[in-house]
C-alpha cells in the first residue's frame, strides 16, 4: 500500500485518543483489576482487602465445581460449535446455487440476528416444555423420555438448537460471501473434466472455502460460550444438578449472587486465559493447514 | 451450463426450506402462542393457529409489565452504542489508515486486544470499574470522587462502545480506498480534515450504514451486561425485563402467552430493522471478515 500524503500527529491524537482512553478504561482496567482481585481476599460488602498471593488460585483450581463448569464449557464449545459452523455451511452451499429458494432464504436466514439469546431462550425454553411443550406427545408415548428439567442431557441439547438457531445469520453470511467470490472459472473447468455438482461442492468449493471456515470457526468457539449466557439463564438457569453451569454462568452466579468478588475474579481470569488459549491453540493447528492463496 | 443438476439442486432446495423453516417456526409458534388464552395453552400445549386473544395479551404486556419503558431503554442504549461505535470508529480509523503514524500498529493492536475478550467474559471487573469509574484516577493519585455509571444508560452503552470491531471493520474499508484519491486531495490543496469530511465520509457511507444497523443490533439484544449494569425495572433493558418475566414468575403458573407477546413485542424493532435494511446488515457482517 502506498503512503498516504497526510502527516498530522496533533490531529491524530485528537482522533486516537478518545477509543484509546475508553478501551483503556472499560477494557484494559477491569482486565488488570480482575488480575489484581485474584492475589486479593475482598470483603462482600466493602472494607479491607489482604493480600493472599496465590490462596485463591489454591481454592478455585482445588474445587471440583470449577473443573467441572470448565469441563462443561469446553464440551459446550465444541458440542455447540460444531453444528452452528456445519448447518451454515450447508445452508450456504446450497444457497449458492442461484436457486429462487435462495433469495427467499438470504433474508431469513439473518432474521435470528434481531433476535436477543435470551429472547430466544424463552421461547425454546416454551417450546421445548416438557408438559406443554412440542415434545409433549413423546412423552405421552414414553413418560419421562424428554424432560430438559431433571436429564442434563436434554438440558444440554435444548441449549445446543437455540445456540445453533442464533448462530445462523452471521456464519452463513460469512460462508456465503466467501463462496461467491470465488472465480467460477474453477467451477467451469471442473465442469469441462466431467465432475458433477456433489464432486464440484466437495472437491473445489468446500477447500476454497477453507479460509472462511476457519475464521468462522474461531469465532464461534467463543461466540457460543457467550451467547450461552442469555440461553442459559432463560431455559436452564444452569441446571438440573449444575448440568448446564458452564463458567460464565457460574462466575456471573459467584460474583453477583455469591458476593464472593476474590473468587470470580480468579475465576474471571482462568476463564479469559482459556478462551485466549482455545484461540492461540486454533491459530497454530489450523493456520498451517489452510491455503490462503487462491 | 453443461451438466445436467436437477437432482442437486432439488436436495440445495430442500435443505433451504429446511433451514427457512428452523428459522421462522419458533417466531411463528411464539406469536400463534401469544394470541391464545393462559388457560388453553395450559390444557392443549403450544399453537400452531391463530386464536383471539392476540391483542389482549399485547394489551397486557404494555398494560402488566414494564415492557414499553424498557423498550425505551433499548431504543437509547442501542442508538448510543451504535452512534458512539460509528463516530469513534471513524475517526479512529482514518486516523490510523492516513495519517501515517509511527506507532499506528501499536494502536492498532491494543484496540484490536478488545475483541479477543468480550465484556460478557469479564463482567465482574467491568463491573466494579463502571461503579466507580474515577478508581484508575484516584489511584493515579488526583483528586477526584467517586462517580457510578451503573443504572444509567451511558453506563449500559459504554462497554459496548470500548471495543474494537468498528475500528477493525473500517480499518479494512479504508484500505480499499484508492490512495491516489487522498493524494487528488492534497493536490488540489486539502488538509486532511477536508479529505476526510468530503471525500471519505461519502464513500463510506454504506460502510458506515452496515456498522451502524450491525451496533444498533447488538446493541439492542446484549443480555449479560444490562442484566448486571441495570439494578432497577426501569432501568433495565426490554430483553433483560423479558427474561426477568419469563424467569421470575416462579410462585404462579407460568403464564406462556403474555412471555410470547412480550417476546414478540420485543423482537419486532430489531426485526422489522433486519427485514428493511438486510441489504445493509449482509455487507455489515461481511466486512467484519475481509
Amino acid at each position: 500500500m502506498t503512503q498516504s500524503p497526510f502527516r498530522s500527529r496533533p490531529m491524530a491524537l485528537l482522533f486516537l485518543s478518545p477509543l484509546i482512553l475508553l478501551t483503556a478504561l472499560f477494557f484494559y482496567w477491569p482486565v488488570a483489576e480482575a488480575i489484581r482481585w485474584s492475589f486479593f481476599l475482598e470483603q462482600p460488602f466493602g472494607g479491607e482487602s489482604t493480600f493472599v498471593g496465590f490462596a485463591n488460585f489454591r481454592r478455585v483450581l482445588s474445587d471440583p465445581e470449577f473443573w467441572k463448569s470448565l469441563k462443561l464449557t469446553g464440551i459446550f464449545m465444541v458440542t455447540a460449535s460444531v453444528p452452528a459452523v456445519l448447518v451454515p455451511l450447508m445452508l450456504a452451499m446450497a444457497a449458492d446455487r442461484g436457486l429462487r429458494t435462495s433469495r427467499i432464504a438470504r433474508n431469513v436466514l439473518v432474521w435470528p440476528k434481531g433476535v436477543a439469546g435470551a429472547s430466544i431462550g424463552v421461547i425454546f425454553g416454551f417450546i421445548f416444555n416438557p408438559f406443554v411443550g412440542i415434545l409433549t406427545p413423546l412423552n405421552q408415548l414414553w413418560p419421562g423420555i424428554w424432560s430438559p428439567g431433571t436429564d442434563g442431557v436434554d438440558a444440554f441439547i435444548t441449549l445446543i438448537v437455540a445456540n445453533l438457531w442464533n448462530g445462523i445469520p452471521f456464519n452463513f453470511v460469512i460462508l456465503l460471501a466467501g463462496l461467491q467470490a470465488l472465480p467460477d472459472t474453477y467451477a467451469k473447468a471442473a465442469a469441462l473434466d466431467g465432475a458433477g455438482p456433489w464432486r464440484q461442492a466437495l472437491d473445489i468449493r468446500l477447500p476454497l472455502l477453507a479460509p472462511q471456515l476457519f475464521f468462522v470457526l474461531v469465532l464461534e468457539f467463543t461466540e457460543s460460550i457467550i451467547n450461552a449466557f442469555g440461553l442459559i439463564d432463560t431455559m436452564t438457569r444452569g441446571g438440573p444438578g449444575g448440568a448446564t453451569t458452564l463458567l460464565v454462568y457460574k462466575i456471573y452466579a459467584d460474583g453477583f449472587k455469591g458476593y464472593d468478588l476474590s473468587g470470580a475474579s480468579t475465576q474471571t481470569v482462568l476463564l479469559m486465559i482459556f478462551v485466549l488459549l482455545i484461540a492461540a491453540a486454533q491459530f497454530l493447528l489450523m493456520e498451517r493447514r489452510v491455503k490462503y492463496e487462491r | 451450463m453443461i451438466e445436467t443438476r436437477t437432482s442437486f439442486d432439488r436436495i440445495c432446495m430442500g435443505i433451504l426450506w429446511l433451514g427457512i423453516l428452523f428459522i421462522l417456526a419458533p417466531l411463528w409458534i411464539a406469536l400463534m402462542t401469544a394470541s391464545h388464552s393462559a388457560v388453553d395453552v395450559m390444557r392443549s400445549g403450544l399453537a400452531w393457529y391463530p386464536g383471539p386473544h392476540l391483542v389482549e395479551n399485547v394489551i397486557r404486556v404494555f398494560t402488566d409489565t414494564r415492557i414499553p419503558v424498557q423498550m425505551f431503554n433499548s431504543l437509547v442504549v442501542a442508538l448510543m452504542t451504535a452512534v458512539g461505535i460509528c463516530i469513534l470508529s471513524f475517526c479512529t480509523a482514518f486516523a490510523l489508515v492516513f495519517l501515517n503514524l509511527r506507532f499506528g500498529w501499536l494502536v492498532f493492536a491494543t484496540i484490536f486486544g478488545t475483541i479477543l475478550l468480550p465484556v460478557d467474559i469479564r463482567v465482574v471487573p467491568t463491573y466494579q470499574v463502571m461503579s466507580n469509574i474515577m478508581e484508575p484516577f484516584a489511584a493515579l493519585g488526583l483528586p477526584v470522587s467517586q462517580i457510578s455509571l451503573v443504572n444509567t444508560h451511558i453506563g449500559l452503552a459504554l462497554p459496548a462502545i470500548a471495543h474494537g470491531t468498528g475500528t477493525f471493520m473500517l480499518r479494512q474499508f479504508f484500505r480499499t480506498v484508492p490512495m491516489d484519491l487522498a493524494r487528488a486531495a492534497r493536490m488540489d490543496g486539502a488538509g486532511a480534515l477536508r479529505f476526510m469530511w468530503d471525500v471519505l465520509l461519502p464513500l463510506s457511507r454504506p460502510a458506515l450504514a452496515a456498522l451502524f444497523v450491525l451496533m444498533f443490533l447488538g446493541g439492542w439484544t446484549n443480555y449479560l451486561w444490562p442484566l448486571v449494569a441495570s439494578s432497577t425495572a426501569d432501568m433495565q433493558t426490554a430483553v433483560v425485563g423479558l427474561a426477568r418475566l419469563a424467569t421470575d414468575g416462579d410462585s404462579r403458573a407460568p403464564d406462556f402467552p403474555l412471555m410470547m407477546a412480550a417476546a414478540s413485542t420485543v423482537s419486532l424493532i430489531p426485526l422489522t430493522l433486519i427485514a428493511v435494511l438486510q441489504r445493509f446488515l449482509v455487507r455489515g457482517m461481511a466486512l467484519t471478515e475481509k
